[in-house]
């Protein structure tokens, strides 16, 4: 349908110059007359609106259809974003995964609606064109005064080559300066507070300049187009003239004809023109559709087949040993930890010591090491991510909240929470005094673009998060760490209160929190180094009793008072 | 258009060259248009009048002239567009180089409610649209409409008839552009802004994918992106059909109009009984008339970048207009240490207070310690220290020097600061330690991380101080995070340590290093410290309970516990006796 279309389009357009090219012949024979005049400018004007109309028709499909597909791409990406795990984003930059739903995307719709159309466009133009040429003037002339157009392709395509390659090392430098900005806007703080503004400056100045160069380079190529196909296009013209005047001198060709045949050249320059950059914008395409298959193409590495569902949350971890994907030491060494549903796990340790990659077990969020993780006698290979996760709620270290109000924020842990349900989740949190001092109410907008909270507001609300989904285990992972000592404590009376029954998992830095945990696990370099219950460790002679002395004492353990 | 008009401002240093650009640019187009007068003499003058023979060899002659004429035309036509490319592109680094210098000197107010995405698309995004208008848009303007203006005025003075009818298109181009111009706008506007959407959209998921998935979001996620793809796929395929209704396909079907009224033109005056046009004059006119459409499409094109050119300019300029902070002259010399709030009050907005009646006498190496409950005003007071914003009344006096007075750089150069987020940039261990300051050397910085805690972390790095951590240092735990952090302060060798929550994230092992560090540090320093846990900060010399943002409680850790107040409480809770 398109390229019937475009063959007949293009047909079209071959009249207008030939009605030229045949008027003038006229005149110059003399043998013009008024009805000749009228039928000429008739069939001029049907071709025109005709072609109008085609044209229109063959672009819309085709950009049309262009945008489609780069929204069905950029659908499937997100969806494989989504189900990608944190293994991914750790070796992927998130301004490089953008770049590839954003540019690449729209390389990708390049090569579907201005590549194809310029691929069927030119070659079949270029064909109406020469074969018009060729039967109706002259193929002599034809065939000598084409015979310079070949080279413009090739040098189009060659610049295209280094252009490209250029542009891409612009590109890079843009990237650098860009995080360069981000940089010292998100970090004003640290920046003003240090007085880094003018080696900051310095820095930012050095990456523009880098920038400009290799702009310029990827410029001086660029503008060699122009001069080039000058160049070019004269020598068929000087080839057209030259061989033309002979051809009229020998009698097989009028002036008129001439004529016809120059403008018909002039309008093979756009099609050879773009004909090269056609290939610039199929290999651009090319390039970016691979780095989106890139992404589409990676397999979740912790698989999502898995069917069996649980009713129990006994935890056990039997000698589990795990090495992060990036890492170059075990992470984990030869855990074992029995809890049974319903029992408190309190895990602390040293900063780097694994209480974090230990709970991440947990989630399955990565693929697993050796050793056994049971759930409710159930391996938690076989068991169904989704199914899993529906029973966990989790706050993790880095507060992450969404660009929504408050309300939104928190009904993300359950979005069919009822408003008992969401008042209860956010007295629990002991974030309800806070939310009375918010400008709107749970209407607040928060995340990047709304009000700035502090780092404990964050903290509660991402508890409230969890505590609405209700969970049957839940995960706190030092998630109390910015708010104050008394609202630590009427949280921690909440949790206790509210999840008796239910299994609750807590990593802190401070012992109070985990004081009241059925089992509390020592954690140094990735092996447990005790464990056991507050009253049994706080005697033995360890870590453990060393920190409590210290936390007892408030300050220096050497030094009572 | 006042936008456009101050874009020009910027040209003003590379006047000469922009200058230089535009004579140059004369010379190209006069070299297009003499061409075809060439090859009218051709045809004029040695083929048509031959009646049946021609002379080839003056033919030959201009043909060789004709070559000459291009080979100048394309060698001007580079040297024009270096020429310009680059001013252009100087004119933008220029302006790069003024949005960052003056967003560093933008009070922080101004980065409090604005995503630090967009003041970044303001200095690179923007400018580089701005670039093209420089670079593509105003070259292609200038040639454009210089060619279009001499060739009007050519083909007038060859046939004034021709030159009516070409004309004729002009005012239709014009309504065209204004009738786009309108309907595109809405198409553009909503597709941009989409797009945005869609950006922020995946760098919030991307950001918050483990809550997404461990919450089981993925799909309400995934609907809401798909519901902002839609209407971004729906106001680019209105915009498809707008632009194949008219961009280049109404340009070229108005060439062929052109040409359709032109053959009337001709026969006309062939059947008139005025004279007929020669061969010549005729090739010579569809030629320029050819020429005169080309720019035309060029400047169609150009249209959509011409438009985005000038919001972005709209936007830089409004950055650029937002009022710097003052620079003070006065300078802190033989500063010792010794700080004074005196009666200040502040508000943030102007409506409500954060702090009130605030007096403290912190002498020299003293330690203060602010607590009290979140929003109590303790990090408002921090703010104040290091001028991130001024009391709006009463003073702070830095050895009896009034803080207003004195340059903010020069006061906090005196000053190093340890924030409960801690900030890690992109680049070596070594660099996060001594930032660009060179006058610490690596061995100093790695004492500093040492003197900190950081011994088991610098073991972990696998190339020590060279270590390449990425951005906000995503490899690293908060709590590592934090130990860099305070590595930094104290290798700046501060008169004031600020230490604002700043062992809220390690854990009590990690602290007892650090608090024995700054214990050692501290000596001839005076420090503030912000905590949540009594238990770091009863070594204080001062200890201020804030409350809603009034001095509740002041004095050391044994005169608040003999008070027996509120302080005592707090401790009494945080400290259970096991």
């Amino acid at each position: 349908m398109i390229v019937l279309l475009l063959v007949a389009t293009n047909i079209l357009e071959v009249i207008p110059p030939q009605l030229i090219g045949r008027t003038i012949d006229a005149i110059n024979l003399e043998t013009l007359t008024f009805e000749m005049m009228w039928i000429i400018f008739g069939i001029f004007m049907f071709s025109v609106i005709l072609t109008y109309i085609m044209h229109y028709g063959w672009a819309y499909l085709l950009f049309g259809g262009a945008y489609k597909i780069e929204s069905i791409l950029r659908m499937k990406l997100m969806q494989k974003f989504l189900t990608l795990s944190p293994s991914f984003y750790e070796k992927n930059k998130t301004g490089d995964l953008m770049a590839k739903a954003t540019n690449d995307l729209r390389s990708v719709n390049m090569a579907t609606g201005f590549g194809i159309i310029t691929l069927l466009d030119s070659t079949t133009f270029m064909i109406t064109i020469i074969s018009v040429m060729a039967i109706t003037i002259s193929w002599q002339l034809t065939l000598v005064a084409l015979l310079p157009l070949p080279l413009l392709i090739i040098i189009e395509v060659q610049l295209g080559r280094m252009i490209h390659k250029n542009h891409t090392k612009a590109q890079e430098a843009f990237g650098t300066m860009n995080e360069s900005a981000l940089e010292v806007v998100e970090g004003v703080r640290m920046t003003r507070s240090y007085v880094q503004e003018d080696a900051e400056k310095e820095r930012f100045k050095g990456m523009t300049t880098s920038y400009l160069n290799k702009f310029m380079t990827v410029a001086k190529l660029e503008a060699l187009f122009q001069p080039l196909t000058i160049f070019v296009v004269s020598m068929s013209f000087i080839i057209a003239f030259g061989y033309g005047a002979v051809l009229v001198n020998n009698g097989t060709m009028t002036v008129g004809e001439v004529v016809s045949f120059n403008i018909y050249l002039n309008m093979l320059i756009w099609p050879m023109f773009a004909l090269g950059m056609l290939f610039n914008v199929m290999q651009r395409g090319n390039a970016s559709l691979d780095r989106i298959n890139d992404v589409l193409d990676k397999e979740d590495d912790v698989g999502d087949d898995a069917s069996e569902m649980l009713s129990d949350t006994t935890i056990d971890f039997d000698e589990v040993s795990f090495k992060y994907p990036s890492s170059h030491r075990q992470n984990l060494k030869n855990v074992t930890i029995n809890l049974n549903s319903g029992e408190s796990l309190g895990i602390v340790g040293k900063t780097g010591s694994g209480k974090t990659t230990l709970i991440k077990q947990l989630l399955k969020i990565y693929p697993p090491g050796t050793g056994q993780l049971v759930i409710d006698g159930i391996n938690i290979t076989k068991l169904n991510k989704k199914e899993l996760r529906e029973k966990i709620g989790y706050v993790s270290q880095e507060n992450i909240l969404f660009s929504r109000t408050v309300k939104e924020n928190i009904l993300f842990g359950n979005p069919n929470a009822t408003e008992a349900e969401l008042e209860a989740a956010i007295v629990n949190s002991a974030f309800d005094s806070d939310l009375a001092r918010m400008p709107k109410g749970l209407h607040t907008l928060v995340g990047e673009k709304g009000v700035a909270l502090s780092g404990g507001q964050k903290q509660r609300i991402s508890i409230a998060r969890s505590l609405i989904k209700d969970p049957d285990i839940l995960i706190l992972d030092d998630a109390l760490s910015a708010v104050d000592a008394k609202t630590e404590l009427r949280i921690i009376n909440n949790i206790k209160e509210t999840r008796a029954g239910k299994t609750t998992i807590i990593v802190t830095h401070r012992l109070s929190a985990v004081q009241h945990a059925d089992v509390i696990v020592v954690l140094d370099d990735g092996e447990i180094v005790e464990m056991g219950r507050h009253s049994t460790l706080s005697k033995k002679d360890g870590w453990y009793s060393e920190q409590n002395r210290y936390y007892l004492t408030g300050g220096d353990g050497d030094d009572r008072n | 258009m006042t936008e456009i008009k101050r874009l020009f401002r910027y040209v003003i240093p590379y006047k000469w060259w922009f200058i230089l650009g535009i004579s140059l640019m004369i010379i190209a187009v006069a070299a297009e248009l003499l061409g075809p007068v060439v090859i009218m003499t051709i045809l004029d003058d040695y083929i048509s009048l031959g009646e049946g023979r021609v002379l080839l060899e003056p033919i030959i002659q201009l043909l060789i002239i004709y070559a000459v004429i291009k080979v100048v035309h394309a060698i001007v036509a580079y040297a024009t567009q270096i020429v310009l490319q680059n001013t252009g592109a100087r004119v933008v680094q220029g302006m790069r180089h003024e949005v960052f210098e003056h967003i560093q000197r933008l009070p922080i107010r101004y980065f409090d409610n604005l995503p630090a995405g967009k003041v970044v698309a303001r200095i690179t995004n923007d400018t580089e649209t701005i670039l093209q208008f420089f670079t593509v848009v105003l070259p292609t303007l200038l040639v454009s409409g210089l060619t279009m203006i001499a060739i009007t005025i050519a083909v007038f003075y060859i046939n004034v008839f021709s030159g009516v009818v070409m004309l004729l298109a002009v005012p239709l181009v014009i309504v065209w552009m204004i009738l786009y111009r309108k309907y595109s706008n809405d198409f553009n506007h909503t597709k941009r802004e989409r797009n945005s959407d869609m950006n922020a959209m995946i760098n919030e998921s991307i950001n918050g994918m483990p809550i997404i998935q461990v919450f089981n979001r993925e799909k309400q996620i995934y609907d809401e992106f798909g519901e902002i793809n839609e209407e971004y796929t729906k106001s680019a395929t209105n915009l498809v059909k707008l632009n194949s209704l008219t961009g280049h396909n109404l340009a070229s079907t108005l060439m062929s109009l052109v040409f359709a009224m032109m053959v009337l033109v001709f026969s006309m005056m062939y059947l008139s009984p005025t004279q007929a046009l020669s061969v010549g004059i005729m090739y010579l006119l569809v030629d320029y008339v050819t020429r005169f459409f080309n720019p035309l499409f060029d400047l169609v094109n150009q249209l959509e970048v011409f438009e985005q050119a000038r919001v972005a300019a709209v936007k830089v300029f409004e950055m650029i207009d937002e009022e710097e902070e003052p620079v003070e002259t006065g300078e802190l010399t033989d500063f010792d240490g010794r700080i004074v709030f005196d009666n200040v009050e502040f508000s943030y907005d102007g409506e409500n207070t954060v702090l009130q009646n605030i007096n403290m006498s912190v002498g020299q190496g003293e330690t203060v310690a602010l607590v009290g409950h979140t929003g109590s005003g303790k990090s408002s007071i921090i703010n104040l220290l290091l001028r991130f914003y001024d009391p709006t009344s009463g003073e702070i006096l830095f050895s009896d020097s009034n803080s207003r007075e004195i340059n903010k750089k020069n006061l906090r150069s005196y000053m190093s600061i340890v924030l409960q987020d801690p900030f890690i940039y992109a680049g070596t261990l070594l660099h996060n330690v001594r930032l660009n300051n060179t006058d610490i050397s690596e061995e100093q910085a790695k004492q500093a991380l040492i003197d900190v805690g950081g011994k088991d972390l610098l073991n972990r790095m696998e190339e020590g101080m060279d270590t390449y951590i990425p951005e906000r240092g995503a490899t690293l735990s908060l709590g590592e995070r934090q130990l860099i952090s305070f590595a930094r302060a104290l290798a700046f060798d501060p008169k004031v340590l600020v230490l604002d929550e700043a062992t809220s994230n390690v854990d009590s092992e990690t602290e007892q290093i650090i608090q024995h560090a700054m214990k050692v540090v501290s000596d001839s320093r005076t420090t503030f410290i912000i905590a949540h846990r009594l238990s770091t900060i009863q070594h204080a010399d001062q200890i201020v309970l804030l409350e809603k943002g009034i001095i509740k409680e002041q004095g050391n850790h044994q005169t608040l516990m003999a008070l027996g107040k509120d302080y005592r409480k707090m401790y009494d809770m945080q400290v259970v006796k096991g």
